[in-house]
């Protein structure tokens, strides 16, 4: 005969054995977490780089406008969208776009003269971001090439001055080369340093994913227990000599192992294909999840104790997870709320879960620093609270004492 | 075993009145009656599943109102429900509901590969329920309340809705069972498997036990055991009313 440890264990194994052989559950729990995280990234995440269209009505036509345009849409998140003055000036009216660069006809002569070229960039009202980045993009191209015809004029000068005879195009291209080298290796470069782990727009919606997911799960999973009693298996567990507290304890422990696949897949993922995770932080990360896991069955088990249907427990389970999702910050930081919103959105679980996995994922804060250390110690305690409390709720047998 | 004055009561509904009968060791025992009856709600207090309003039950010199515990150990029910993982094979199921009972993984294994070979199973070990038909579900489902090798074997409806060749293979079991001394209370609407199958038979009526005796001598009170069936006396005893229940 076994003693207790043995048939929690067996319970948690058939548990994770159903999951496993569950093709909805396992969409649930692991597909749709990773299809809503790349959804939001993709929809909210913004890029890393910003981008730009550059609308371009060129009435000049001639090379040198052909280079300012060459030049814009070379600098990197520029895009270049040549229109004709018609659609350009409807496109402007109806506010279709808010930026406009036009290339005067004189622009290349005036240019090639060393003159001050003809050229104006439109905007609808300020023109927003993109129309002042257009701006100083094209401001900036434009001088350069102004400083460009000006060194070459005074290249020809000085060697006309020294009785050498080259024709302006052969010193025009010279110059040219020399300034396009200049550009392609320059001699003055920013180093640009990331503080702490890349910032990947992934890593700020995995965690409340990840989170949400969890809970949702194992609330959903907990409804099993309920079904049971429908299906009859539960009565039929009631006749053997299984406990109350080993049936809880297996309950728990099958809902650990579920959450515990969830972490380490969607966290897996990222640290292997999305470049959001070190080898250390992905370490880190799966302890971490270890205790929110644990505090997040404990949640479920009260779901189960308090349910007496499966429409019960799926009512109860919905809702409560979204109460839990909204209020924890999972869709959005909340830990800046004061006052009773403050205190709300501390009192859940994804609050504290979500806090230590972007500590680690977005700050690379240890295990050990004090604001995970105390996120863990409250998620525990939320553990220990929901399997007390389901301990205390939920009746097996009628002779349950 | 012994069913003492059993009552129980469900908002202010008395279910079962004052049962009391005695089931002796390896016998099989047939609690018969239409629905509504009480049989369900007898078989569940007996079972240790649902508290008795007063009296008691006594198996294997336990009560099961003072040491269910105890009685637990002595006891295997299929229940009427497929009470199953549909999800898992039939070994899993069989040997997961074995460590329930508190047997080590070898030893349920074992059991379990034994119980599947007893319902002509074992060919099917490892093929999940779900793609069972309903007959060897059936089989699973009393596979199953073997597993602890009980003294008390309770079989709620074990033959509902199976096909001729599973119920025969179960009627097999059963007094293959019988034969080893296992004692077994069986309920069942179809009146021949009770007559072929049972000892002795109660009939229930509104919670009560209106006739028990031997399968002939039940007839023999209303003609003769040769030219009367079973369910004549049924009817006999518990009228033609219809008994829907809803």
């Amino acid at each position: 005969m076994s003693t207790f440890g043995s048939r929690p264990l067996a319970l948690a194994g058939k548990e994770l054995k159903v999951f496993f052989r569950d093709p909805q559950m396992l969409f649930f729990s692991l597909a749709l977490p990773l299809v809503l995280v790349l959804l939001m990234t993709a929809a909210f995440g913004g890029q890393s780089r910003f981008s730009v269209t550059a609308r371009v009505v060129d009435l000049d036509g001639g090379p040198l406008a052909a280079e300012l345009t060459g030049r814009l849409e070379a600098v990197p998140g520029v895009t270049v969208d040549l229109l004709d003055p018609e659609t350009a000036e409807r496109l402007l009216e109806d506010s279709d776009i808010v930026n406009l660069v036009v290339i005067g006809e004189e622009f290349s002569e005036r240019l090639a003269a060393g003159q001050a070229p003809d050229i104006r960039v439109r905007l609808r009202g300020n023109g927003d971001t993109e129309g002042q980045i257009v701006n100083s993009y094209v401001e900036s191209i434009v001088r350069e090439m102004l400083g460009e015809s000006l060194v070459a004029r005074q290249v020809q000068a000085m060697l006309a001055e020294a009785g050498l005879e080259v024709p302006v195009e052969e010193v025009e291209a010279r110059v040219g080369e020399l300034f396009a080298e200049t550009r392609e290796s320059p001699l003055v470069t920013v180093a640009e340093e990331t503080v702490g782990v890349r910032p990947e727009p992934i890593a700020q919606f995995l965690p409340g994913m990840v989170t949400m997911f969890t809970l949702f799960a194992i609330s959903l999973t907990s409804v099993s227990l309920v079904e049971e009693r429908r299906k009859g298996t539960l009565e039929r567990l009631m006749t053997t000599t299984l406990t109350r507290a080993e049936l809880l304890s297996g309950t728990w422990l099958g809902n650990f192992g579920r959450g515990l696949v969830q972490v380490v897949f969607l966290f897996g993922l990222a640290w292997l294909f999305f470049n959001v995770l070190t080898l250390s932080s992905f370490a880190s990360i799966i302890l971490f999840g270890v205790v929110a896991v644990a505090s997040v069955a404990g949640i479920g088990l009260v779901i189960a104790a308090v349910s007496r249907t499966p429409e019960q427990a799926n009512w109860i389970a919905v809702f409560f997870t979204m109460i839990m999702t909204s209020l924890g910050g999972s869709f959005f930081d909340t830990s800046g709320f004061t006052g009773v919103m403050g205190v709300l959105t501390r009192m859940t679980y994804n609050f504290w879960a979500n806090d230590g996995f972007r500590r680690i994922i977005l700050e690379g804060e240890a295990l050990t620093s004090p604001p995970i250390v105390k996120d863990m110690v409250v998620l525990a305690g939320i553990g220990l609270a929901g399997w007390a409390l389901a301990l205390a709720l939920f009746r097996l047998r009628g002779d349950d004492k | 075993m012994e069913v003492r004055d059993l009552r129980k009561v469900f908002n202010g509904t008395t279910a079962v009145d004052g049962v009391s009968f005695t089931i002796n060791r390896g016998e099989i025992f047939g609690l018969l009656g239409p629905n509504g009856a009480g049989k369900t709600t007898t078989i569940r207090m007996m079972s240790t599943t649902l508290p008795m309003t007063s009296g008691d039950v006594v198996i294997g010199g336990h009560s099961v109102r003072e040491r269910p515990g105890e009685v637990r150990r002595l006891i295997g029910v299929c229940p009427q429900e497929i009470a199953l993982y549909l999800e898992l094979s039939a070994l899993d199921n069989l040997v997961f509901f074995g460590r329930m009972e508190g047997l080590s993984k070898a030893e349920a294994v074992r059991r379990a590969r034994a119980n599947l070979e007893l319902v002509g199973l074992a060919e099917r070990a490892r093929h999940r329920v779900a793609k069972f038909s309903g007959g060897m579900k059936r089989r699973v489902n009393l596979a199953v309340s073997l597993m602890n090798r009980p003294e008390l074997l309770f079989l709620d409806e074990p033959t509902v809705g199976v096909d001729p060749q599973s119920r025969n293979h179960i009627f097999d079991t059963i007094e293959g069972l019988r034969d080893e001394g296992m004692t077994i209370l069986y309920t069942t609407h179809y009146m021949e498997e009770a007559d072929r199958l049972c000892d002795r038979i109660a009939i229930m009526d509104n919670g009560r036990v209106v006739a028990l005796d031997s399968p002939r001598n039940l007839k023999a009170s209303i003609g003769d055991p040769d030219e009367v069936t079973l369910e004549d006396v049924f009817l006999n005893l518990t009228g033609r009313r219809l008994r829907d229940q809803g």
